[in-house]
């Protein structure tokens, strides 16, 4: 790992209060995390701990009460600063941030290869071009024999590779994977787990997994534990795939 | 770029045929539609021209028979329906007192007869007299002459003469005036048995009574009839021909007759006569038509349609009737020119009863004139021909 | 950019199509009830365009012939046809009554014409089949409506009618189907009664003692003649010279003849306002009804159709799809489905038009309102489902 890079993702103290006064939750309580390109960490913790609480801040959905974010070494929030730095949270989730599902969601109305491209289009790139890129990530995640199916011929491991697909559509450097082994057998759980480990490799992106599954924690070099609105951070057994 | 899937190529050609049906169903139905008419051309026919008329059954002579004088009506021997001959005594009115007169009068003539009886005999008397004085005053004066009487005597049979001969003149006189009054006497009496004959109403003709118009015992005016008679060999039609269509009527037409009674069969007949005043208010003319064999038993009265047939008029440029349209206040007709409509106008003649109608001048034979049409037709529209507008019944 | 709305059109065709035609015929309902509504003035517009007069001249105070009954000696045209300006006049008789044909009664309106000239005032302007009135009795042109046949024989009251000649759109104010007599036969029919009423009639002069004198023989059959003439008519049609003014002629008609005279935009007014106010009015309403329900289920549609796709719409959200590009997606599908309703309802209209009883006019401007209305009721409608879709939180794709 090399840690002398500028780190895909780095939090400090990142809060989350949710409603005021005497009825105030604080769900997140100062939480650091820095991930790096090319790793997969997990995230984990028991319910209500913080976990969805943290993974809709990092993915600029709900705007934290305090703290610090960077993105690939740029800050795109700071709690004493005003909050976020961009008033278009939706660009910078389709440019920067990728999606991974419990389910994989993908648009039933549009055909394999259109649901990868939907992103650049989304980002302005012209239809051809968009739809080379989803045919190459197709490629690489070994489905590109379905490019042209429909949603509902695909089984849901197919599925799976689809949605991971589409989250790397944009070159995103981080990518949120929010229980994507929770509905899989054991095996194919764990081919999920290589295949976001080869693509962190391979595209140079970070990925958080957030999980609660027990076959798969074995397999991250490196953890969270997210506990009353706490992360700590401790090394994985890094099994080998 | 892929291909288009063929559920997409179907739902095209779906879409396709569905904007096919749409365009077809406002191109066809709509307001937006193309005229629909149809098409014939003028050419030179042989026009058989009718007038058509309502008439009645009338008969030509109507007897109305009434007495002459006010009176009571004593018997009526015939009724509606029967036939009665010339002469034949149909009703007599009640004498009253005529008898009784007719009995005085031959008494006043017996008298007067009688009278002049009389007188011839005072004439002879007198006759017989003057002589007898005439020679007795011849002898008197034979005898004065001789002086065997006076002067006086003489005188005195002379005057005696005289008057003997006024007196037989006076009796010629007397019995004159006597015949003269026998003779009234008698003319008085010929008079009560023509006025008798009067009250006996007889008929003029052979002919069928109509109407019994009163019964025994009523009283009727003078002038007022009793019964009808008409002569059934007379019975017409009177006709009546509108105005507007009445040129041509004239004497010696051949007319087709439909009774009321019997429709489906036509009678032939012809125009006898035409009146020469028509009636004004009703716009109508009258023409008076025989009925050529007459089946019987036809009501007078009964109505009647008539159709009269005026000379054909041969080689006349003709187009169907429901061709000629008024444009403004111009007759015409719509010609078909290059499938669109042109108007032009034309002066139209006699038209036939089957429909066509002679084209006078604006058109030349084998021109294409539009007949019927969906819509009125405007300049310069576009139409489409077909061979008929309605569909014919099944 | 691909078009999300044509890809969930395609997607879900079907569901769609079903909808759009569903929608298609509730617009067709509508659409047809516009065409009632223009066939009810058209009726009254016929009614005074193909009558061909310029002029109605009709009884002093009345809004006579059609909207009321008016009757005038049939000579009065005499004094019109005089009158500077006047080209043509016509005596007309008009009188709706029932006529029996095939074992049915239906309504009618007869119309006596003058018929000793071609296309006098008064006769249709167009056949369809078969010759214009020759004969001056007993015969006669019906509208193809009172589905009589060429040839046919029709019993109008005392006499039978042959029908010779056919024409189409010819109908009264209601929507009858007109019969087309000779004007004298019209009077007969109209002023002569059946048997039973001329005996009665002539048994109640005769028992007037004024009019059945001892001593007067020929008074009685005088008056029962009298009785029996019809010389009336309920209109003088008019027509003008080019050049003259209508207004001018009819104001010297109402002036000097003590006759009312209508020009024929005041016929109109007289039809289409006052003869069918109500009727229309009703249709009217129903009208606005119609196009209530009819926004009403597009936007309910709409709003269903969006609602199903909340999980979609969180998940272009979250992936960073703008509200713009959700928007117009919602927006084409509601267009889309109001084009398809559109077409749908006014190919409908166009078939069922044919088959209602009175007519149904389906004018191409209507048309093109209705599309305008129609498309402006799909953007409308959409607005409450772009509300709700906008409303929709990208949070919801994450987690629960």
């Amino acid at each position: 790992m090399d840690k002398t890079s500028i780190p895909a993702i780095r939090i400090e103290g990142l809060m989350k209060r949710y409603g005021t006064g005497d009825a105030a939750v604080d769900a997140l309580k100062g939480v650091d995390m820095t991930v790096w390109p090319g790793e997969v960490v997990g995230l984990i913790g028991p319910s209500g701990s913080g976990k969805t609480t943290l993974l809709k801040c990092l993915g600029a959905v709900i705007e934290p009460t305090g703290g610090h974010m960077q993105l690939s070494g740029e800050t795109i929030y700071d709690g004493k600063d005003g909050g976020w730095r961009t008033g278009d949270l939706r660009a910078l989730r389709r440019d920067r941030i990728g999606f991974v599902f419990q389910a994989p969601y993908l648009i039933p109305f549009l055909d394999v290869t259109d649901n990868v491209a939907l992103l650049p289009m989304l980002a302005g790139i012209d239809n051809a071009a968009a739809r080379k890129r989803a045919l190459e990530l197709l490629t690489a995640l070994d489905v590109a024999h379905r490019a042209g199916a429909q949603v509902s011929q695909l089984s849901g491991g197919e599925q799976q590779r689809v949605a991971i697909a589409r989250s790397l559509a944009n070159h995103a450097p981080i990518i949120l994977a929010d229980e994507p082994t929770a509905p899989l057998d054991s095996e194919r759980a764990l081919t999920v787990i290589r295949i976001l480990n080869d693509m962190a490799v391979q595209y140079q992106t970070a990925i958080i997994v957030v999980t609660h599954d027990e076959k798969i924690i074995p397999t991250f070099k490196r953890i969270y534990h997210i506990r009353d609105g706490r992360t700590h951070e401790e090394a994985g057994e890094g099994r080998p795939l | 770029m892929k291909l288009p899937s063929r559920r997409a190529l179907a739902l095209g050609l779906a879409a396709l045929l569905f904007l096919a049906g749409f365009g077809w169903l406002v191109a066809t139905q709509g307001p937006l539609a193309r005229v629909k008419v149809t098409v014939a051309k003028a050419g030179e026919t042989t026009l058989d021209r009718t007038l058509f008329g309502i008439g009645t059954v009338e008969a030509r002579r109507s007897y109305a028979i009434g007495p002459t004088v006010a009176g009571r009506v004593a018997a009526v021997l015939v009724d509606h329906g029967e036939a009665v001959t010339a002469g034949q005594l149909l009703a007599e009115m009640d004498p009253v007192d005529l008898e009784a007169r007719q009995a005085a009068g031959s008494a006043t003539a017996a008298r007067a007869g009688q009278l002049v009886a009389s007188a011839q005999a005072a004439l002879a008397e007198a006759g017989s007299r003057a002589r007898l004085a005439q020679a007795s005053s011849e002898r008197y004066a034979d005898l004065r002459r001789k002086s065997f009487v006076s002067q006086e005597a003489a005188d005195a049979k002379v005057h005696e003469a005289a008057a003997a001969q006024a007196g037989q003149e006076a009796a010629a006189a007397a019995l004159a005036a006597a015949k003269d009054e026998a003779r009234r006497a008698q003319s008085d009496l010929a008079g009560l048995g023509k006025s008798r004959a009067h009250l006996r109403l007889v008929s003029p003709v052979d002919g069928i009574v109509t109407a019994r118009l009163a019964e025994p015992g009523s009283t009727v005016v003078a002038g007022q009839s009793v019964v009808q008679v008409i002569d059934p060999a007379t019975l017409w039609l009177r006709v009546r021909i509108d105005q507007g269509r009445s040129a041509g009527l004239a004497v010696g037409l051949p007319v087709d007759i439909a009774l009321r009674s019997r429709p489906g069969q036509m009678l032939k007949g012809r125009v006898e006569r035409v009146d020469l005043v028509g009636d004004a208010v009703a716009e109508e003319r009258i023409a008076n038509v025989s009925l050529g064999e007459a089946p019987g038993n036809q009501a007078i009265g009964e109505l009647a349609e008539a159709t009269l047939h005026l000379p054909p008029a041969a080689k006349a440029l003709a187009v169907p009737a429901a061709a000629v349209k008024r444009v403004g206040t111009e007759n015409g007709v719509w010609r078909l020119v290059e499938g669109r409509a042109r108007f032009a106008a034309v002066s139209t003649g006699p038209a036939s009863a089957d429909g066509m109608v002679q084209v006078l001048n604006g058109l030349a034979a084998g021109d294409a004139v539009i007949v019927h049409s969906n819509r009125t037709l405007t300049p310069d529209l576009r139409v489409n021909v077909v061979d008929t507008l309605v569909k014919a019944a099944p | 950019m691909i078009n999300l709305a044509g890809r969930d059109i395609l997607h879900g065709w079907g569901k769609f199509l079903f909808t759009g035609v569903g929608l298609g015929l509730l617009i067709g309902v509508t659409l047809s009830m516009a065409g009632i509504y223009r066939g009810m003035v058209d009726d009254g517009q016929v009614l005074i365009d193909n009558s061909g007069a310029d002029l109605w001249v009709v009884q002093q105070g009345t809004l006579g012939p059609y909207a009321e009954p008016s009757s005038i000696r049939d000579d009065v045209w005499r004094g019109i046809a005089g009158l500077p300006g006047v080209a043509e006049t016509g005596n007309a008789a008009y009188l709706t009554m029932q006529i029996e044909h095939a074992g049915k009664e239906s309504r009618a309106m007869v119309v006596g014409m003058e018929v000793d000239r071609p296309n006098r005032p008064g006769a249709p302007a167009y056949l369809t089949a078969g010759r214009p009135v020759l004969a001056g009795h007993y015969e006669a042109i019906a509208d193809e409506l009172a589905k009589f046949k060429l040839g046919e024989r029709v019993r109008i009251r005392r006499h039978e009618y042959e029908i010779v000649g056919l024409t189409r759109r010819m109908v009264s104010s209601s929507g009858d189907p007109m019969i087309f007599v000779p004007l004298k036969d019209a009077q007969e029919i109209q002023f002569l009664k059946d048997n039973d009423a001329l005996l009665n009639e002539r048994a109640r002069t005769a028992a007037n003692p004024a009019f059945n004198r001892p001593g007067v023989p020929g008074l009685l059959e005088a008056v029962q003649a009298a009785n029996a003439q019809s010389r009336m008519v309920n209109a003088v049609l008019v027509r003008l010279e080019a050049n003259a003014d209508p207004e001018a002629v009819a104001a010297e008609i109402r002036r000097w003849k003590r006759l009312q005279a209508y020009t024929k935009v005041q016929m109109e007014d007289i039809l289409v306002a006052k003869l069918i106010a109500t009727s229309s009015r009703q249709i009217a309403m129903f009208l606005v009804i119609l196009s209530v329900v009819t926004a009403a289920i597009v936007a309910f549609i709409i709003y269903t159709m969006t609602l199903a796709k909340v999980r979609e719409i969180a998940v272009l959200k979250l992936i960073g799809a703008r509200n713009r590009t959700i928007a117009g997606m919602i927006l084409q599908q509601a267009l889309g489905l109001g084009l398809i309703g559109f077409f749908v309802g006014r190919l409908a209209a166009g078939l069922w038009a044919p088959v209602f009883p009175k007519y149904v006019l389906l004018l191409p401007g209507d048309a093109l309102r209705g599309f305008a209305i129609v498309m402006a009721i799909c953007a409308l409608a959409s607005v409450v489902a772009i509300r709700a879709a906008l409303a929709i939180d990208p949070a919801e794709a994450i987690g629960g």
